[in-house]
């Protein structure tokens, strides 16, 4: 992504915006809230377009994972993951292979697959939303605080789901998130925003890799970087001080900021 | 197991009967206070209700309404749904149609049967389009309230997976459009009845209305009883065969995730 620029009812949420992602890398988005995270992934998802800049993708697919799964809440569990399926030409016995592939692939039980999103646990939902970005076979995934919901323990297992099939589909992607731990834990790199989305301000890269670090390590890189100034802004901020139109991505990236 | 499935459909239906019976009984207490001439008895109305039934020309009042009410929900539907889908996307018409969908909302329903007639004449035609004229704003603002209240990230979520903007429509606008009209249309098609009956009361065309006209000029409260309680039970009917199922249908999700 080079050079973005969007504003929303002539507010400016992104300026000048440059991110680069190579081929199998993820990378962690932080940033304090309103500071435009979301309407990048938006951006980087081709929902939104720009006002300025240039999108250069070099993969032929991607995926997005949203916050509150955005499931279908009509369509049954095993309709929500094939939903992107059917938007194309595939006969429909390939869609239903390459679904329960999906479902297999996130451990959701074949029970649960004529289930309705209501009927779903939080963790079933987040896993049926992970399993229908996964369906396209993505080489890049897009990730837009998909665990923030969830509780601590829950949100570990989907963390170690997303490293688990990163590292055996070796996709990359962008990770967005406001836990600084769930960033070192998950990413290659962690890069920081600028609280008025005045573009990126730098990169902090967590020692090792994703899935082969310790708790130890992750433990020690957070403390230490809370003291790092690129994330002065995300640790000091208070959502207090942030005005009500740059404080809406609650439920993710919303047209209203 | 029988005794908890005989517990439910007591809870189920038990209610709606025991409603059924007291208003019956209230009916029957004031038959006999007040006399057959002012007000039958419930079984007196049965009785008018099932010779009417028993007449080809009391089917054909029967039909001549219906026919009309379908008729005009149908084409409200065409015209106001089809108007409050435009509108409920564009701006710009939804802010010109806004007042005339006021005006037209605030027009009583017996002035749109006196300027039909007098503008088309008693006919077929002026019910029909009393009727429409009277439901299409309902059914109008009903579509435009669906389309600004559906869930617009769920079609982000689609256009992220590279889905067409007709694909969006289909797929999704369309499904939330549709489970938010069930009711309006309810409440549209109980409209239609009163509005009809009234019109052809008032302009004597065949039909339960005319029947009613005929029931109160020769003093037959029996008779305008037997067609009350027809339309009503025709709406119940086509209620409870189209537009519960739709609704049923089109809205099951909305009360699984409630």
């Amino acid at each position: 992504m080079a050079t973005i620029s969007h504003s929303f009812s002539a507010r400016r949420v992104l300026d000048t915006v440059s991110l680069v992602i190579r081929p199998g890398e993820l990378v962690a988005l932080v940033g304090p809230s309103g500071c435009g995270k979301s309407t990048l992934a938006a951006i980087a998802a081709g929902i939104v377009k720009p006002d300025q800049g240039r999108i250069l993708r070099q993969y032929q697919r991607h995926g997005m994972v949203f916050q509150q799964s955005r499931l279908l809440p009509w369509a049954s569990a095993r309709d929500n993951i094939a939903y992107p399926l059917t938007l194309g030409t595939l006969p429909r016995a390939q869609i239903t292979a390459r679904t329960h592939a999906a479902a297999q692939a996130v451990a959701l039980l074949p029970e649960d697959l004529d289930k309705l999103p209501a009927q779903l646990s939080g963790g079933m939902r987040a896993r049926a939303a992970i399993a229908r970005a996964l369906v396209v076979e993505p080489e890049f995934l897009i990730f837009d605080e998909p665990f923030a919901a969830l509780d601590p323990a829950l949100r570990r297992r989907m963390q170690d789901l997303v490293l688990s099939l990163a590292q055996a589909r070796g996709f990359g992607g962008l990770f967005i998130t406001h836990d600084l731990h769930e960033a070192a834990r998950l990413s290659h790199r962690i890069a920081v925003m600028d609280r008025q989305g005045k573009g990126i301000l730098g990169s902090l890269v967590p020692p090792g890799t994703p899935g082969a670090r310790s708790e130890a390590q992750i433990f020690d890189f957070t403390q230490e970087a809370r003291n790092h100034p690129l994330l002065h802004d995300l640790v000091n901020v208070d959502e207090r001080a942030v005005t009500l139109d740059c404080a809406c991505d609650t439920l993710g990236f919303q047209r209203c900021c | 197991m029988l005794p908890i499935l005989a517990a439910r459909a007591a809870l189920r239906f038990g209610p709606p009967a025991f409603g059924t019976v007291l208003f019956l009984a209230a009916w029957q207490v004031a038959h006999w206070h007040y006399g057959a001439f002012i007000l039958p008895s419930p079984w007196q109305t049965l009785l008018a209700v099932w010779a009417t039934l028993s007449s080809a020309s009391g089917w054909a009042a029967l039909g001549a309404t219906f026919g009309r009410v379908g008729l005009a929900l149908g084409l409200s539907g065409l015209i106001g749904g089809g108007l409050g889908l435009v509108a409920g996307y564009l701006w710009l018409i939804r802010a010109t149609l806004a007042p005339v969908a006021t005006i037209l909302l605030g027009m009583p329903a017996t002035a749109w049967v006196i300027l039909t007639m007098i503008w088309f004449g008693p006919s077929h035609g002026s019910i029909l389009f009393t009727i429409a004229i009277v439901i299409g704003p309902i059914l109008y603002i009903g579509t435009v309230d669906a389309v600004l209240t559906r869930d617009r990230r769920l079609e982000d979520m689609a256009t992220s997976f590279g889905a067409s903007r007709w694909a969006r429509f289909r797929t999704i606008a369309l499904r939330q459009i549709l489970s938010s009209l069930g009711p309006v249309f309810g409440i549209a098609l109980a409209l239609g009845f009163k509005v009809a009956i009234m019109a052809e009361l008032v302009t004597n065309v065949a039909g339960l209305g005319a029947q009613m006209a005929q029931a109160r000029a020769h003093m037959d409260i029996d008779l305008a009883l037997a067609n009350v309680a027809l339309a009503v039970a025709g709406l119940v009917i086509i209620e409870h065969l189209v537009i519960r199922p739709f609704q049923t249908r089109l809205g099951q999700w909305k009360r699984g995730a409630a």
